[in-house]
């Protein structure tokens, strides 16, 4: 019974993930791209979850569909979403190149891991039940790859820096007479 | 107490990654604005992922999972990043267009 | 010793190089004083030379002192050494001698010209390069000097570049002397093929061994070398024009030394010449040709300078014939006695022009004997002694070549008729020079353009005092030697050069009175013709195409720009547009052309736009993953 709700969950999520990601990329309307992604990340959750990574599932809610995406909703907002008719003109060689392309990588990782892999894919190791919980992920981060968790807060610090420098305004300083006596008298 | 996987096998899930990176690369290369670029990219991003957890189960390690959440802060900077860029670029009248981006044409 | 004959070389030369680095540091009278002390000194280190050697005996007289191997290819092995002997310390003392007066005369008249120090360092150079050609040990030596003073030749000739004649004049001499350096080097060349070597002794030895036809060449060869050099016929055309020069390079290179370097080579390699008497009769012969040549072609020459050189290359003919006939001495002593007269000549003359604010003209020159005495009596004993009255210094050397001609069979004796008309032919041109330009009354231009030096005396001291120190070794020099009577200078170079016509005392003496007779018979009428003033004087008989031909100096200009020129334009001509417009420049504007072709196609691929350059990664991805699957 357990096995079949998985492979029920499974496939519903596989489909929204697949089909929200073609939509992303087909949608005219930014604005319909951004909520595509977002019920792509919902459905990536779902099946993170079946494979027993909790916390991932979580992190990947709060952060992914929810900062990152309400950023990327705000900032189109802003914008005005101008609509980009992707497949206005038809078929250009350049989707032909790049449909090609993306079908080559496809085809070609299918392939690479089948060959690779052999038979090994189908035995999964057997796991306990905090897999995937915030101790276990906690305990990796703070022992085994503390190095990775230090380069990757310093990484958000630069893009928090980053972030803020290219959306400051330009202060014009004026250093006309009134704005030059008012300093003056600041100094007195 | 350890627990066997239920429902399909991690290559299953190796597929639907390899779909989601392939789309994800399509988009890329597609589209004109380059908000829709960033989205797409993030789909790359979010295929690259789901094999790493995939493979994580697998093998009944966390390290994927640790990698993923590494990927994830790094998705969120760069976005951060790259959205800034698109909005100082509306903020200067530069057309939203990558084909019109082409001042480093040689 | 060898260190005084190392002096003399390396003085000069040393002179230049300070004269070079100094540049403005060195002022210009400065550079003047440096140059005309170290060809002093040179001179005091020929002195030393000479009298070391003195102090050998007769047979102990050559000396070769080698500083380091300059060139070994293989078997050939060639010293940088210099050769002491009669021969060599004879020259060493003529060059260095007369060549701190010219000198010390060239400060006077150099005075105030802008480039005053680049002209001492070339007189610097110049007298390095006359002493290596004489003093050098081998024939490579020798060659070096004998291209260096052509150098030195062309650019004192061009000194004044400003003026296209001179230039044109200078470049004239250079390539004439260059095919003299041809044929010298083709000779050198044949010699080290025949003798391995190039040094004097191991070449008059081994010399004896070789075939009638490599003998001839090699001697033709170096006697083409030596004409070029000395301007005989018939590569003389270049000697007139090297007048374009100041007065002083005149004097020292185109009277008293280079040009005298042909019969220098000639002597020493005598016993290459002795070997091919053909040869050695043609040289006689271009000798006696061009004696005559050139004192017709002074008949009707205007600038007073070119008359002198006319009379050099006539003088010179008279060398040449001396040494082809094998008086050896004779033709040397000759050569001493011609650079202490004609430098003096040339000297006084240089006076005169400076008086006149270089006019050189000779028709616009008159009655300057009572402005400027001193000048008027050094040019009578030069003169007196060109024409070899006696006692001057000129009767004694020319007499005696005159004499040894008479020596040579009937061969000799035509050669003797021509130098006697030669002798007719000085006296002419040299007393109507003399007679137009200081005799008579003053001219027009004179009166208004006669200025004296500055202070007292027609000209600075320096040029005044070197020019009176000629006149005295012109009115002495010759009695260094008479024939009949006693012969010091043959004697002194015996060893070296012995001579192999031995003329008898009645030869000399029958020689003698004639060549005098007929040397005062020319001075006397060209006293009839131009020894009165210019309203009373006679006009002189003459047939038009003669003159025409003389004045154009007997078409040898026109005849080699018709020859050599023409045909050598019009093949670089042709050469231009046949072959270097169509292939070479087409082919380069094609392989230009197609290279820009080709960026510009491969800058077709920087499109600037991501979306191409993240296909071009996405494709590229795809192909590698394919390879690196398929190879493992």
């Amino acid at each position: 019974m357990g096995n079949f709700l998985v492979w029920v969950m499974w496939i519903f999520a596989a489909f929204a993930c697949l089909g929200s990601g073609v939509a992303v990329v087909s949608f005219s309307n930014p604005f319909y791209s951004a909520l595509a992604l977002i019920g792509n990340l919902g459905s990536l959750a779902v099946l993170y979850l079946l494979l027993s990574a909790e916390f991932v599932a979580a992190a990947q809610v709060l952060v992914y569909a929810g900062a990152v995406m309400v950023m990327f909703l705000f900032v189109i907002a802003y914008l005005g979403g101008e609509a980009d008719a992707p497949w206005a003109g038809g078929p250009t060689w350049q989707s032909f190149a790049a449909a090609l392309a993306a079908g080559a990588l496809l085809v070609e990782v299918i392939v690479v891991i089948g060959l690779k892999a052999g038979g090994r894919l189908s035995h999964q190791a057997h796991v306990t039940r905090s897999f995937g919980s915030p101790a276990a992920i906690g305990r990796l981060f703070l022992t085994d790859h503390l190095l990775a968790f230090e380069v990757t807060s310093i990484v958000l610090l630069v893009a928090a820096v980053g972030g803020v420098v290219l959306g400051a305004h330009a202060r014009r300083v004026d250093w006309g007479s009134a704005a030059r006596r008012e300093e003056d008298a600041l100094w007195r | 107490m350890a627990l066997a996987m239920l429902g399909p096998e991690v290559s299953w899930y190796l597929g639907v990654a390899a779909f989601l990176f392939a789309t994800g690369a399509f988009g890329v290369l597609i589209r004109r604005s380059p908000l829709i670029v960033l989205l797409s990219l993030e789909i790359m991003l979010n295929g690259g992922n789901l094999a790493l957890i995939a493979f994580s189960r697998h093998y009944g390690h966390g390290d994927g999972q640790i990698f993923a959440i590494s990927v994830m802060a790094v998705a969120a900077s760069e976005v951060v990043v790259g959205l800034g860029l698109i909005v100082a670029m509306s903020r200067k009248r530069i057309a939203l267009d990558v084909d019109k981006l082409n001042v480093l044409r040689g | 010793m060898i260190w005084g004959a190392w002096l003399c070389l390396v003085s000069p030369l040393a002179a230049a190089a300070l004269i070079t680095l100094g540049g403005n540091r060195l002022s210009r009278r400065g550079a003047g004083y440096l140059a005309t002390f170290a060809t002093f000194v040179a001179f005091v280190g020929a002195v030393i030379s000479f009298a070391t050697l003195l102090s050998h005996d007769g047979g102990d007289r050559s000396h070769v002192s080698t500083a380091w191997t300059w060139i070994g290819a293989g078997s050939y092995h060639s010293g940088f050494s210099i050769l002491v002997d009669p021969l060599s310390v004879m020259m060493m003392l003529i060059v260095s001698g007369v060549g701190s007066l010219i000198v010390g005369y060239s400060i006077g008249y150099m005075d105030g010209d802008d480039e005053e120090r680049r002209y001492f360092a070339y007189m610097a150079l110049f007298v390095f390069s006359m002493l290596l050609l004489v003093q050098g040990g081998n024939l490579v030596l020798l060659l070096a000097g004998w291209g260096m003073v052509g150098l030195s030749s062309y650019l004192l000739i061009g000194f004044w570049h400003e003026r296209p004649s001179a230039v044109a004049a200078a470049k004239k001499a250079f390539v004439m002397n260059a095919i003299g350096d041809a044929t010298m080097a083709l000779a050198l060349f044949l010699l080290i093929q025949k003798t391995g070597s190039l040094d004097f002794g191991d070449v008059f030895a081994r010399q004896g061994f070789l075939g009638g036809w490599a003998i001839n060449l090699i001697a033709l060869g170096l006697l083409g070398g030596a004409v070029a050099k000395s301007a005989q016929l018939p590569l003389q055309t270049w000697l007139p024009d090297a007048m374009e020069g100041p007065t002083p390079v005149s004097a020292l290179i185109h009277a008293a030394t280079m040009v005298t370097a042909g019969v220098y080579l000639i002597v020493r390699t005598h016993p290459i010449f002795e070997q091919a008497p053909k040869i050695e009769d043609l040289a006689a012969g271009l000798g006696a040709a061009t004696l005559l040549m050139a004192g017709l072609i002074a008949l009707v020459q205007t600038d007073i300078k070119r008359v002198i050189a006319y009379s050099t290359m006539s003088q010179i003919g008279y060398m040449f014939l001396g040494a082809g006939l094998g008086a050896y001495a004779n033709g040397m002593f000759h050569l001493m006695t011609h650079a202490f007269f004609k430098a003096l000549l040339f000297m006084a003359a240089g006076i005169v022009i400076h008086a006149l604010a270089g006019e050189q003209d000779i028709r616009k020159m008159g009655g300057l004997g009572k402005l400027m005495p001193f000048t008027r009596w050094c040019f009578l004993i030069g003169s007196l002694a060109l024409v070899g009255i006696f006692p001057f210094a000129g009767f004694f050397s020319k007499d005696s070549i005159l004499a040894a001609a008479m020596d040579r069979g009937w061969y000799g004796y035509v050669l003797w008729a021509a130098g006697l008309a030669g002798t007719l032919l000085t006296g002419l041109y040299t007393f109507r020079m003399y007679f137009v330009v200081f005799g008579g009354d003053r001219s027009a231009f004179v009166r208004e353009h006669f200025h004296h030096g500055e202070g007292h005396g027609e000209g600075p001291f320096s040029m005044t005092a070197t020019v009176a120190i000629l006149a005295a070794l012109a009115l002495v020099g010759g009695w260094i030697q008479w024939a009949p009577l006693w012969h010091p200078v043959t004697t002194w170079l015996d060893p070296v050069a012995r001579p192999i016509v031995e003329p008898a005392n009645w030869m000399e003496w029958t020689s003698s009175g004639v060549a005098l007779a007929l040397g005062l018979v020319g001075i006397l009428l060209a006293r009839a013709f131009y020894g009165v003033p210019v309203r009373r004087r006679r006009p002189v008989p003459r047939v038009a195409a003669v003159q025409r031909a003389l004045e154009h100096k007997l078409y040898f200009d026109e005849a080699y720009d018709l020859a050599f020129y023409r045909p050598a334009v019009a093949v670089a001509h042709a050469l231009g547009r046949f072959l270097e417009r169509p292939l070479i420049l087409r082919t380069s504007g094609e392989v230009a052309e197609g290279s820009v072709d080709v960026a510009r196609g491969f800058s077709r691929l920087q499109t600037g736009l991501v979306r191409t350059y993240a296909l071009a990664i996405a494709s590229s991805l795809a192909v590698i993953a394919v390879v690196f699957v398929a190879v493992r």
